[in-house]
C-alpha cells in the first residue's frame, strides 16, 4: 500500500520502543488482509464522505492516517479505538453498523497506517480488543 | 405563546416536560448552599470581561508554584446529551463560588459547586429536528451572566438558535423574558428563514451582555460547499435583558439604501448571505460601543456572485450599544475569498503610544496580522496600507486590486506558504517537498484560490484553520501586552471545481481535480444530541494527497506559537513554540539522527490563553508521550515578561476550550475544558495542594 510507506519509514526504523508488558500488540498481525479489503468497501460507503477516500480528512473531520493520528492513539488499546468508532461513528448515525463491519473498518485503518496483517481476523469483542496495545513505534522484538 | 405555536406538538411537549422535570433537580437549595462571598474572585463573562482580556489579577497560583497544581475536581459532560461530546469548547463562568457552563451534545446548562464540582442544577432544551438540523451543534463556547443586584440570570443560545434566560439560582426559565423564558432567534430577524426547523442559522458564541443589552451574532454551515449564495444573512441583534424584546438589528449585509449597499455590485447584497458575527462581541461600556468582528460573505473561496468589496464582510464594526447604529468600520479584507474570516474577539486595550494614552481595539486574525485602531474613531494607530495583491484567474471571480496590510505590529504567524516555508531538515526532504508542491500553487498572503486541475490541485495555504481562530487572544490590562496563540502549520490545499447538480447554486466550490465534489461538514454538524439529521447519500472524495514529507509536516516548525505583542509600541515582545513536539516528529529517525530539534509546538487551532498577575497559561491540544510521563497533554505556564516556561502540569486529556480562573474560600482554581481522541468532554479544575 503506497500510502503507508512514509509511516513505515518513520516508525519501522525507530529502534527500541516501549512494548506492552503483557497481551498483544497491534504490530503482531491482528487482522487479515481480507478483513481490511472488506473494510475498504465499508469505509468508502460510510466514512469516506467526511474523512476522505484517502483518509486525509476534510473540513472538521480529522485525517485517519499519518503520524498525528497514530500518535493520538499511542499506548491506548485497539478496544479503545474500536469503541470510539463504534459508539460515535458515523457521526450522524453512530452504532448503525454491525460489530463485524466496525472491525473491518478498523482493519482497513490499521492497514493504511502500516500495521501488518496476520492470519487471524480481528476479534469483534471490545473486551478482547482492549487487550491489544497500540504503540506508534514498532517494537524491536516484533516480527511484522 | 408564539414559540409553542410555531413548533410541532411533540417539541412543545418536550419543552413542557423539560420544565416540569426541572422541579426535581436540586434547584435553589444547591446554589444557596454553594454561594459564598468568602474569599471569592469571579469570572463573569466568557472572556473574563467585555473587553476580551481573559485576564484575572489572581496571583495565588504564580510562577513559583504553578508546577505544584493538582486536579481538585473533574466534571464529565457525557450525561449532558444523548451521547458524549468530543469537542468541548465552553469556558465556564464563576460567580460567588458557583460555576455556570454549557456542556454536552445537548448544550445543557449546569450550575456546579465551585469548590467541589458537584452538580447543583441542570437545564436542557430538547429541540428535536430543529437541533438536528442546526449548523452549529454541540456545547458551544459558553453562556452569560447578568444581575441588577436582585435578579440573577444565566443567558445562552440553544443549538436550535433560541435565546434562553434562566434564573441563576434555580435553573428555571425566567417567565418575564420572551415567551416563558425563551426568545426564538429565528423570528423577528428582518428576513424570512422559511421553515424554522431547517432555516440555516445557529451560533456557538456566548451572548455579550452589557447593562440592559444582550447582543447576539449568527453562524452558519462551513462555507467550503454552501448550498446557496443566497444563504441566511448574519444580522446582529440586541435584546432587552429583562424582557427579551428586540432592541435593534445591525444589517451586516446592508439593505438597499443603507450605507455600504453599493459595495455589492449589481445589487448583489440582495442575494448573498453569511457575513455573520460568530465570534465573541466585545463592548466598551464607557464609550457605549459594541465591537463586531464580522465574517466573510457566502462563499468562503468563491465570490463571483457578489462582485465588489462587500461591506461589512470581514470588517471590524463599532456600533452604538443602545441603537445599533454604525459609528465606524474598517474592512480588513476586501472581497474575502480565502476563508480568512474574522475569528477573534476584539481586544479593547488601554495603552500608551508615543507617550500618549490611547484607547485602542486590537484584532488578532487567521492571517497573522494584529490590527490596531483607535476604538473611538476607527483610525489605525499605525498606518494600514492598501497594498497591491495578485489577481487570480478563476472564471467569474471579482478581485480586489489591493488589500490593507498593517505596518505594525509585524506579522505574528505564518500567513503564506512559499518555498522558504518548506521542510528542510535534510536536503532530501527539501527536494521531496519541492517535488510534492510542484503540483500546487505556493505564494504569500492573499494568493488567490485557483480552479483545481490535475497539474495544480490547489493553493497550499494556512487559511481556514491557520493563525488565530475562535479562541482569539488575551491581554494584560496593566501592561498593554496582548498574548495570542497562532497555528503555523494548519495547512491545506484549496482548489475550486463546479459542484454536481443539486449540491450548490454556486458555480465553483471546494474540490480536487479528478475526484467527486462532496459536501464538507462544519464544526459539530450532525453530531449534536438530536442527530442523526436526514443524511444525504454522497460519494467520497480523496481530498488532495497528504501534505507531508516522509511522514513529517510539509512546513517548517514552529507549528504553533504564543506571541506577546506589545501594543504600546507595535512590537512582538516574545514568541514561543507552544506545545510539546509531536511524538511522530520527535521520534522520527531523521530527527533523532539530528540529535533532536527545539520544541516545535503543535498544529491546532483550539488553543486559547489565560492571563493572570504573573502568568500566561495554555494547555496542549495533542496527546504526546515523553520519557518521563505517560500519554497525555500538558497545561503550561509562561512568565509574562520573558515567555520563559515556569511550570507545566499533566492533563489526562487535551485542552479543547479556553481556560479560566476564579477563587472561592480563598483558594484559586483554574478550569480547563478538555476533550479529544478517546476522551470525551470533561472540565478539569486545578488548584494548589492544601498541604505541602
Amino acid at each position: 500500500m503506497k500510502i503507508a510507506l512514509p509511516l513505515l519509514i518513520a516508525f519501522g526504523l525507530a529502534g527500541a520502543a516501549v512494548a506492552q508488558d503483557a497481551g498483544k500488540s497491534v504490530w503482531q498481525g491482528i487482522y487479515t488482509s481480507e478483513q481490511a479489503d472488506r473494510g475498504a468497501g465499508v469505509y468508502a460507503q460510510r466514512c469516506g464522505a467526511c474523512h476522505g477516500a484517502a483518509l486525509n480528512g476534510t473540513g472538521e473531520a480529522p485525517p485517519l492516517i499519518g503520524g498525528e493520528f497514530v500518535s493520538h492513539w499511542d499506548t491506548m488499546t485497539v478496544g479503545d479505538l474500536y469503541d470510539r468508532v463504534r459508539t460515535t461513528m458515523p457521526q450522524n448515525d453512530p452504532m448503525s453498523m454491525t460489530r463485524e463491519e466496525y472491525a473491518d473498518v478498523l482493519a482497513f485503518l490499521l492497514k493504511n497506517n502500516g500495521f501488518p496483517a496476520g492470519s487471524q481476523p480481528m476479534d469483534k469483542r471490545s473486551e478482547v480488543l482492549a487487550t491489544i496495545g497500540i504503540t506508534a513505534e514498532k517494537p524491536a522484538s516484533s516480527g511484522g | 405563546m408564539k414559540i409553542i405555536s410555531t413548533l410541532p406538538l411533540s417539541v412543545a411537549a418536550a419543552l413542557m416536560l423539560t420544565t416540569s422535570a426541572l422541579a426535581q433537580t436540586p434547584g435553589k437549595e444547591g446554589v444557596a448552599a454553594a454561594r459564598t462571598t468568602n474569599g471569592v474572585a469571579n469570572w463573569t463573562t466568557y472572556n473574563a470581561d467585555l473587553k476580551g482580556s481573559r485576564y484575572s489579577p489572581l496571583d495565588q497560583i504564580n510562577p513559583d508554584n504553578f508546577k505544584d497544581l493538582e486536579i481538585a475536581w473533574r466534571f464529565k459532560t457525557d450525561i449532558l446529551g444523548s451521547r458524549p461530546e468530543y469537542k468541548l469548547e465552553s469556558t465556564p463562568l464563576a460567580v460567588d463560588g458557583v460555576i455556570y457552563t454549557t456542556g454536552g451534545t445537548r448544550r445543557a446548562v449546569v450550575a456546579l459547586n465551585g469548590a467541589t464540582g458537584e452538580l447543583l442544577w441542570q437545564y436542557a432544551m430538547h429541540e428535536g429536528k430543529r437541533s438536528a438540523e442546526s449548523p452549529r451543534a454541540l456545547s458551544g463556547r459558553g453562556l452569560s451572566y447578568w444581575t441588577d443586584g436582585t435578579r440573577r440570570r444565566i443567558l445562552y443560545v440553544t443549538i436550535g438558535y433560541r435565546l434562553v434566560s434562566l434564573d441563576a439560582d434555580t435553573g428555571r426559565p425566567d417567565p418575564d423574558f420572551g415567551t416563558n423564558g425563551v426568545v426564538d432567534l429565528k423570528t423577528d430577524f428582518d428576513q424570512d428563514l422559511g421553515d424554522l426547523d431547517t432555516g440555516e442559522v445557529g451560533v456557538h458564541s456566548a451572548p455579550a451582555v452589557s447593562g440592559n443589552t444582550i447582543i447576539i451574532g449568527a453562524a452558519f454551515r462551513e462555507g467550503f460547499t454552501p448550498k446557496t449564495h443566497n444563504n441566511t444573512k448574519g444580522y446582529v441583534r440586541a435584546f432587552d435583558v429583562r424582557t427579551g424584546k428586540r432592541m435593534w438589528t445591525f444589517h451586516t449585509v446592508p439593505k438597499k439604501g443603507e450605507f455600504g449597499y453599493e459595495t455589492w455590485l449589481n445589487n448583489s447584497a440582495d442575494v448573498n448571505g453569511n457575513t455573520g458575527v460568530w465570534t465573541q462581541v466585545s463592548v466598551d461600556e464607557d464609550l457605549g460601543l459594541a465591537y463586531l468582528a464580522v465574517e466573510s460573505p457566502t462563499s468562503d473561496f468563491f465570490g463571483g456572485k457578489r462582485p465588489g468589496p462587500n461591506l461589512f464582510g470581514n470588517s471590524l464594526v463599532a456600533v452604538d450599544l443602545k441603537t445599533g447604529e454604525r459609528r465606524w468600520h474598517f474592512q480588513l479584507i476586501h472581497h474575502e475569498i480565502w476563508d480568512l474570516d474574522n475569528s477573534s474577539a476584539p481586544l479593547l486595550m488601554d495603552v500608551t503610544v508615543d507617550g500618549k494614552p490611547r484607547k485602542v481595539v486590537g484584532l488578532p486574525s487567521k492571517q497573522g496580522f494584529f490590527y490596531v485602531f483607535d476604538r473611538a474613531t476607527g483610525v489605525p494607530v499605525w498606518p494600514i496600507k492598501e497594498t497591491k495583491v495578485a489577481k487570480g484567474n478563476v472564471p467569474g471571480e471579482w478581485y480586489s486590486p489591493t488589500q490593507p496590510i498593517p505596518s505594525k505590529p509585524p506579522v505574528y504567524a505564518r500567513n503564506g506558504v512559499e518555498e522558504k516555508d518548506l521542510i528542510d531538515f535534510t536536503p532530501d526532504m527539501k527536494k521531496k517537498a519541492l517535488e510534492l508542491t510542484s503540483n500546487y500553487v505556493l505564494g504569500p498572503v492573499y494568493t488567490p484560490p485557483i480552479v483545481s486541475t490535475p497539474e495544480k490541485f490547489g493553493v497550499i495555504n494556512n487559511w481556514a484553520q491557520g493563525g488565530t481562530n475562535w479562541p482569539g487572544g488575551s491581554f494584560d490590562p496593566e501592561t498593554g501586552i496582548a498574548y495570542v496563540y497562532a497555528c503555523g502549520a494548519c495547512i491545506s490545499s484549496t482548489g475550486l471545481l463546479p459542484p454536481p447538480a443539486g449540491l450548490s447554486d454556486i458555480p465553483l466550490v471546494v474540490g480536487v481535480a479528478g475526484q467527486p465534489v462532496v459536501m464538507i461538514k462544519g464544526p459539530g454538524e450532525g453530531a449534536g444530541a438530536d442527530s442523526p439529521a436526514p443524511s444525504t447519500p454522497v460519494g467520497a472524495s480523496s481530498g488532495p494527497p497528504r501534505l507531508a514529507v516522509d511522514g513529517l509536516p510539509l512546513v517548517k516548525p514552529p507549528y504553533g506559537t504564543i506571541s506577546a505583542i506589545d501594543v504600546n509600541n507595535g512590537t512582538i515582545k516574545w514568541q514561543v513554540a507552544h506545545g510539546e513536539t509531536p511524538d511522530f516528529v520527535r521520534n522520527h529517525p531523521v530527527i533523532k539522527a539530528m540529535g533532536g530539534i527545539p520544541r516545535t509546538g503543535q498544529s491546532t487551532y483550539q488553543i486559547g490563553t489565560l492571563v493572570t498577575k504573573g502568568l500566561v497559561i495554555a494547555g496542549e491540544n495533542q496527546f504526546t508521550r515523553t520519557e518521563d510521563r505517560p500519554r497525555g497533554a500538558m497545561l503550561r505556564a509562561y512568565d509574562k515578561q520573558s515567555g520563559k516556561e515556569v511550570g507545566a502540569v499533566f492533563m489526562p486529556s487535551t485542552q479543547s476550550g479556553s481556560p479560566m480562573t476564579y477563587m472561592v474560600n480563598g483558594k484559586q482554581y483554574i478550569i480547563v475544558p478538555t476533550s479529544g481522541g478517546n476522551a470525551s468532554g470533561e472540565f478539569l479544575a486545578y488548584a494548589l495542594p492544601s498541604k505541602r
